[in-house]
């Protein structure tokens, strides 16, 4: 048998079961409004049903891990499809556990959305089977790696319950709560930008768009001499903005404009750094337009559209929730994405330390959910403000796992593509 | 300041600061009719901080004692270090000019970042100095909040006071079900209660249930291991504590290593790169070398005697074998040696040219020069050489001055003072380029057209000249405090686990006739307090809502 085509069937079987999971969610807390007969009742057989779906899409997701190691030789986590892909899985795991601490379906109706999100990210990066470089071979990688992504899950579903708490509880016919509506739709319109994203580079990739670009860098080497090269960067979508002193190869239109439009800034170094604008730039336009065109069908904000949905839910068993779920990823991810992490830096770079800039986001992280939970201990940050905090937590969390690789770099770079 | 009356009706007298009485917990400091809950943080005992008329001291003791202020300097600490990712930290780079640097490399903006500190952002002294702040905070908060923390949960009342136990968050005040006595109610409760592994106290008519309290203690086991791993990192500036040390060591010889009594010999560096087979398709199309393996075998050695003798050699004992690779150094006595990087371009160890008389062509010797650590003086037939200059990368810069441009043998060059027959009695310079290359390039005859009239220095085949195979790039480290550091994550690591994945609950009941007030308390997890309190009155068949019996929250 090979294992590594099972485990990519399973990835996908996984992926749809989310996928078929989450709009069995939204049947399940959206029926109870449409159905006046017996909403709890509704209530209690489509949540077992819609959790079902996704025990068994966990199932599978684990079924393509444990495959793709036998097939790989090693843990797959030793790069971004990987890792992303591990993230996913842990995401459902954590919110299987939450499930059973709880017992509260709904909360699969953001869990399973966000974990397809994540898969969907993985596979823009490449997905074979890498050999593993010295640095990484190591038991730390597999403790390391794997441990703090079963913390940042926990943050995960922190943020889910504190994203529902929020879109419940937000008060639209209140002209005070202004600040909140509006805050709350930004984080909405993020959501769409990665949505545009992940649709953007699906989208070019199925069509395979390539071009080329060659790139003009200049390198002072340690004796003062400038050294110039030409580096040619392969674009995957067209370029709206182009490496510094890049040339295009071929035209490239778009919409009969002229690419590209702009040329990106000297200050941002490194030969990747146009390419990766340039991204940004698409998945921000992509995720606006895709923005704009919900707004124009709904004809409301979206957290407001989604409001009705939610209003079965308690609030107060949300906030705990969100609470209770960072409580829970905390002491794991202090163990897994710091001292571990310490002590695999330790055996593999000689420090346990040295103000990486992985590093530094991790303590950052931990400093962000240790002021939350210190001031979870005083009156009055419950709730709202509470949940605000679930929410920019994760979003630290995922800049320590994206943003510092995509934009910062230093020595996890190898984790990159 | 008001006037308190700190002295209960109960008859206890409280210290300054006490919120509910230390002996029946009774509010002192509100209106009885109130029903809010209770602010049960430390049992309402007094702090420390809550001292009247603080002196300086106290008034340093109130500021580090406020969690508040916590809060404050993780939020500052957290922010500062994001500044110092923007760019990269001047730390990351050997042999750095960072005034220069940061202004080519990043414009303007650079130049205002390296300006700012911020291109060493956690070595300023603000950065340090928040977190010996924070490791003040760690030390004072906890002290502040510890013993009265203790002092509540030592020695506890069973029988509280009325408005004690209604006032909790988790409220069961009713009349027991129908055909079930007083006494039996409570028997039953506490029965269900010992299965969920409470421990109790019974007085007559009352029950008090606790358990898990050692969870309490969790964030400040916590607190003491970052105090001690933030100790081990201050240690680490003790002289002779940390030592660090990132060298070339080329294949065969024993180099040593400074600041200690040890030498460390290459003896053999090898790279693998996975084959094509190995690799995916699409990094072979893109022909992709990936690393397999980085090794150096090398032979650890302590030096015994004649160590600091420039003319003899040393005599080194072997104490170690180890072959380092990257995630597996070797580790002796508390030193520990790690791959780091490698160069395998061959490089010029030493090479040993003859003294020619120049009119007869005669060999009058010849003399060993090594790259590193050179003779400065030879002895070679009539004739005197020594050693005025060494450049091993030689170059000239713009004012036509010699130079080195990096300490790699690539293009060395010696300056020999001669002295002897035929030569002026001060001596003569003559200016030795050992490769081939290097004598054409830098028009060795015209420099040195005087005294080659005399002598030449000349090497006479390849046997006699040295090459290195390939360099390892090691990093050698000793770091005492380590343990510490270790010592100290564990320790918080195990406060974190007792803090978070236990909660100290406690149940008081009281019983009044055939009214029963039972009121509940945890530190987290309210959920799951309250759906016990409702489980354990199943028991005695009393259908308690969890949900309502919880008046916490925001009822909004």
């Amino acid at each position: 048998m090979n294992w590594l085509a099972f485990s990519q069937d399973s990835y996908l079987v996984a992926f749809f079961l989310f996928c078929i999971g989450f709009i069995s969610f939204v049947f399940t807390v959206a029926g109870r409004k449409m159905k006046t007969k017996d909403p709890a009742a509704h209530e209690q057989k489509w949540g077992r049903i819609s959790f079902s779906i996704a025990l068994l899409g966990f199932v599978a997701q684990l079924a393509y891990f444990i495959t793709r190691w036998i097939g790989g030789g090693h843990i797959p986590v030793s790069n971004m499809y990987e890792f992303m892909s591990f993230l996913a899985m842990m995401i459902i795991g954590a919110y299987i556990v939450i499930f059973f601490i709880y017992r509260s379906y709904v909360m699969g109706v953001f869990a399973l959305p966000l974990a397809v999100l994540i898969m969907a990210y993985a596979s823009v990066f490449p997905s074979e089977v890498q050999p593993l470089i010295p640095q990484l071979d190591s038991i730390w990688l597999k403790i390391h790696v794997t441990l703090a992504a079963a913390g940042e899950a926990f943050f995960a579903i922190g943020f889910v319950a504190g994203l529902m708490y929020l879109i419940r509880t937000v008060q639209w016919d209140n002209s005070s709560a202004k600040r909140a509506q509006r805050s709350l739709e930004v984080i909405m319109v993020l959501i769409m930008i990665i949505v545009g994203f992940v649709a953007v580079v699906f989208g070019y990739r199925s069509a395979d768009y390539e071009v080329a670009i060659d790139q003009r860098l200049e390198t002072v080497d340690n004796q003062g001499q400038i050294n110039s090269t030409i580096e040619t960067i392969m674009y995957k979508m067209p370029p709206l903005i182009a490496p510094y002193q890049g040339e295009v190869k071929e035209d490239q239109k778009l919409l009969g404009i002229k690419l590209p439009l702009l040329e990106a800034p000297k200050w941002m170094e490194g030969a990747q750094a146009g390419r990766k604008l340039n991204t940004v730039a698409w998945s921000i336009l992509s995720g606006l337009l895709l923005y704009g065109i919900v707004r124009l069908i709904i004809r409301k904000p979206i957290a407001r559209a989604l409001q009705p949905l939610l209003s079965g839910l308690d609030p107060e068993d949300l906030d705990e929730i969100s609470y209770r779920a960072n409580a829970i990823g905390f002491p794991v991810f202090t163990l897994g994405g710091l001292i571990f992490a310490m002590i695999w830096a330790q055996i593999a770079w000689s420090r346990f330390w040295a103000w990486d800039p992985k590093e530094v986001w991790a303590l950052i992280t931990w400093l962000f959910y240790s002021a939350y939970l210190h001031l979870r201990l005083s009156r009055g940050y419950i709730g709202a403000k509470s949940s605000w905090l679930s929410v920019i937590g994760f979003i630290i969390v995922m800049f320590t796992l994206l943003g510092v690789n995509l934009i910062i770099s230093g020595l996890h770079s190898y984790a990159g593509v | 300041m008001a006037f308190q009356n700190t002295k209960c009706e109960c008859g206890h007298q409280n210290a300054l600061g006490t919120v509910l009485c230390e002996h029946c917990g009774k509010p002192l400091t509100e209106e009885n009719s109130s029903t809010e809950i209770l602010e049960m943080r430390y049992d309402g005992v007094a702090r420390k901080s809550q001292k009247a008329n603080p002196g300086i001291i106290d008034r340093v003791w109130n500021f580090f004692s406020s969690v508040k202020i916590a809060v404050i300097l993780i939020v500052i600490t957290l922010i500062g270090a994001s500044l110092g990712t923007i760019y990269p930290q001047e730390s990351q780079f050997i042999n750095l000019d960072a005034s220069i640097y940061y202004k080519e490399t990043y414009g303007t903006l650079g130049h205002i970042y390296y300006l700012l500190g911020l291109s060493h952002t956690y070595e300023s002294w603000w950065f340090i100095l928040l977190l010996v702040m924070i490791g003040a905070s760690l030390v004072i908060c906890s002290l502040d909040r510890v013993l009265p923390l203790y002092r509540a949960l030592h020695k506890q009342k069973v029988r509280k006071h009325d408005q004690f136990l209604k006032r909790q968050r988790v409220v069961v005040d009713a009349d027991l079900p129908e055909g079930i006595a007083g006494q039996e109610a409570l028997e039953q409760i506490g029965s269900a209660l010992k299965k969920k592994r409470y421990r109790l106290i019974a007085e007559d008519g009352a029950l008090m249930a606790e358990k898990n309290r050692f969870s309490r203690w969790g964030p400040y086991i916590n607190h003491i291991g970052l105090i001690i791993f933030l100790l081990a990192v201050l240690a680490r500036s003790i002289p002779g504590w940390h030592m660090e040390y990132y060298a070339a060591f080329p294949q065969g010889t024993p180099q040593p290593i400074p600041d200690t009594s040890y030498y460390l010999q290459n003896d053999k560096f090898t790279v693998e790169y996975y084959s094509d087979e190995e690799m995916p398709e699409q990094f072979v199309e893109e022909g992709r070398i990936m690393p397999k393996l980085f090794e150096t075998k090398a032979t650890l050695f302590r030096c015994t005697a004649d160590c600091d003798d420039p003319v003899k050699e040393p005599t080194l004992v072997e104490v170690a074998k180890h072959d380092i690779r990257v995630n597996d150094p070797l580790e002796y006595d508390g030193l520990m040696v790690y791959q780091y990087d490698f160069d395998l371009t061959p490089k010029l160890v030493a090479v040993k040219p003859v003294l020619k008389d120049a009119s007869s062509g005669e060999v009058l010797g010849s003399f060993e020069v090594q790259m590193s650590n050179t003779a400065s003086t030879y002895e070679i037939g009539p004739y005197t050489l020594e050693l005025k200059e060494k450049y091993l990368d030689f170059t000239l810069d713009e004012n036509g001055e010699p130079r080195t441009q990096s300490p790699e043998p690539n293009a060395p060059a010696f300056v020999f003072l001669v002295r002897g027959p035929g030569l002026e009695a001060h001596g003569e310079p003559y200016m030795y380029f050992p490769l081939q290359k290097d004598k054409l390039r830098f028009k060795e005859n015209v420099l040195n057209k005087d005294i080659m009239q005399h002598i030449i220095i000349d090497v006479e085949s390849m046997n006699d000249v040295t090459i290195s195979d390939s360099k390892s790039y090691l990093n050698v480290r000793k770091d005492t405090a380590l343990p510490w550091i270790w010592v100290g994550a564990a320790i918080s690591m195990i406060g974190l686990v007792m803090g978070f994945y236990w909660q100290h609950r406690r149940m008081w009941l009281k019983l009044d006739g055939n009214h029963l007030v039972l009121g509940a308390h945890t530190n987290k997890n309210w959920y799951g307090l309250r759906h016990e309190v409702a489980r354990v009155l199943q028991e005695i068949s009393m259908e308690v809502d969890s949900k309502a019996i919880d008046r916490g929250g925001n009822k909004a």
